[in-house]
């Protein structure tokens, strides 16, 4: 291992669990584990996995004027998240280029925490620093202080529950994008493991699957992914590595930070929702650090999610092209993976967990990810993607992997 | 990822610095990825081969593989012309990884000059250039 690597609390455990280990964000964290990352993305979408994200970092923004701090920075507007609720959105610099994605978590109207990704603690703690002025707001980078794991799949609640104190109370009601707990444990409403532990237990995560992102100190975070993995075994909860973490984001048509979305304007994507349009999309609700940048550019390239009409697929990068149905050069591939669960049935896209799947549909996998070109496109246009030599026919689409189970719910499956 | 000594590296078999394997089996070579190349990739969902009767040089790119993670070009061990192709990879292309030194084999070709054999690895040669 490069000795410059960061490591995570687990590093040991997915070394000794035979984990193929790669550097990302500057952290050594597992590709995939013994299992392969085929079996780690289905166990998401049949059972549970768990996943180790302790290489993200958390800031804090505490202050009379955090939640103006914040507000004026970020491309959601906070004014109606409530206390106990997050919400995911971005940082954008004067130019409107994405700096890094986040999920905000409001504590109290003058708390607030910040979760962003590896590396980034720092730079985002900066940047608000740097657009504080004059306000009340005390910032705090958290980078190593906490630690981060994802349990992510239908069964995810139901493995928790048997680590949780109270579980009943802790999960119902527990909507979308809502958290319970604390970071701080001398904080009111604390939550807590069976053995007294606090947490912070939010019903997100980034695979477009039911679950939960538990962040907890950095001592406590073996011993609870050991118990989970041992006690949700029979049930099919698998450990899961950032390739499957990769390639379920990329089926949930969510970006990947400084790839599907970096130092370009952060517009005319498919994720219109992490920006605060007014019902006619032609204003913002709120004025924000990059607003204007992104009201008034007019030649911003398009970025559109893709499916593939086999699994087969591109190294995405610099060195592919995107040719529209004329063969004419008009972009570029960002994002390239594939999602093991799904397949074309006649002109949709269908997953193992669509109900009622014709017998005769026998699911195979499709690349899937996303384009940036520069002009409009239909949904359903016809594209190739090239890479050297390689050549695969795609089409753009509205969405990627249906019958997703993240917005269901809690009461399907507890 | 595997360390080295967890790995299978036959001796029966020659390598190439791309860590595809050739095998002489009568007049003809067999050709597949190496145990190390199969482990780096990860579970390999597509392998895409050349037609029988399509004749390639020594180092030339012949096909690709693809696992979740990547797609991978493979290249020939030593020139010669394909006469067959493993077809039991269109529907179990897996076998790449578990099995790639027997039912996991990719084309056998008819060489054009048995002599290339001389100048790809055996197995102390690869092993050594594993380790670096």
């Amino acid at each position: 291992m490069n000795d410059s690597l960061k490591t995570t609390p687990l590093n040991q455990w997915h070394r000794s669990a035979g984990a193929n280990m790669a550097d990302f964000g500057g952290f050594d964290m597992p590709l995939w584990y013994d299992t392969g990352v085929k079996n780690e993305h289905l166990a998401v979408l049949k059972s549970a996995g768990l996943f180790d994200t302790s290489h993200m970092a958390c800031i804090t923004v505490l202050g009379k004027d955090a939640f103006d701090l914040i507000n004026s920075c970020f491309t959601r507007n906070i004014d109606s998240l409530a206390p106990g609720r997050c919400v995911y959105g971005a940082f954008l610099d004067e130019q409107g280029h994405c700096i890094d994605d986040a999920i905000v978590y409001r504590f109290s109207d003058i708390r607030f925490m910040v979760c962003v990704n590896a590396g980034m603690g720092a730079t985002i703690a900066g940047h608000l620093s740097e657009q504080k002025g004059g306000r009340e707001a005390d910032i705090t980078d958290l980078t190593g202080k906490l630690a981060k794991i994802d349990i992510q799949g239908k069964n995810a609640a139901r493995i928790l529950s048997g680590h949780l104190k109270d579980p009943d109370t802790v999960f119902v009601p527990m909507p979308y994008f809502s958290f319970k707990g604390d970071i701080d444990p001398d904080q009111p409403g604390q939550i807590f493991l069976a053995d007294g532990t606090p947490i912070l237990l939010s019903r997100s995560g980034y695979t477009g699957e039911f679950g939960f992102e538990i962040f907890i100190a950095p001592d406590k975070v073996t011993a609870l992914w050991t118990a989970l993995l041992d006690s949700g075994k029979d049930a099919g909860l698998t450990a899961c590595g950032l390739g499957a973490r990769d390639s379920l984001r990329a089926g949930a048509c969510l970006p990947l930070s400084h790839q599907d979305i970096g130092h370009f304007p952060f517009i005319n994507h498919p994720w219109d929702f992490a920006l605060p349009y007014t019902e006619d999309k032609t204003d913002f609700t709120k004025d924000f650090l990059g607003a204007d940048a992104l009201l008034s550019c007019k030649d911003a390239d398009h970025t559109y999610a893709f499916a593939g009409d086999s699994l087969r697929k591109v190294n995405a990068g610099e060195n592919t092209q995107v040719l529209d149905a004329d063969g004419t050069v008009i972009g570029r591939v960002l994002t390239c993976a594939t999602d093991m669960a799904v397949s074309w049935s006649d002109d949709a896209i269908v997953s193992i967990n669509t109900p009622d799947l014709a017998e005769d549909v026998k699911i195979k996998g499709l690349a899937c990810g996303f384009v940036m070109v520069d002009k409009p496109l239909d949904i359903g246009a016809r594209l190739t993607l090239k890479e050297g030599k390689r050549s695969i026919p795609v089409r753009t689409v509205q969405d990627i992997r249906p019958d997703r189970t993240a917005r269901l719910a809690i009461k399907n499956f507890i | 990822m595997k360390a080295l000594d967890e790995l299978n590296f036959p001796e029966d078999v020659k390598y190439t610095k791309d860590h595809e394997w050739a095998k002489t089996d009568g007049d003809t070579i067999t050709i597949g990825l190496s145990d190390y190349a199969q482990d780096q990739l990860g579970e390999i969902v597509f392998v895409e081969l050349p037609e029988e009767g399509d004749t390639f040089d020594q180092g030339d790119e012949f096909g690709s593989v693809e696992s979740v993670k990547a797609v991978s070009e493979i290249y020939l061990p030593i020139s010669g012309e394909i006469v067959a192709v493993n077809e039991d990879l269109e529907d179990a292309p897996e076998l790449v990884n578990n099995d790639c030194y027997a039912g996991g084999w990719l084309v056998k070709i008819k060489p054009e000059d048995m002599s290339e054999m001389d100048s790809l690895m055996d197995q102390g040669a690869y092993l050594d250039m594993l380790k670096g």
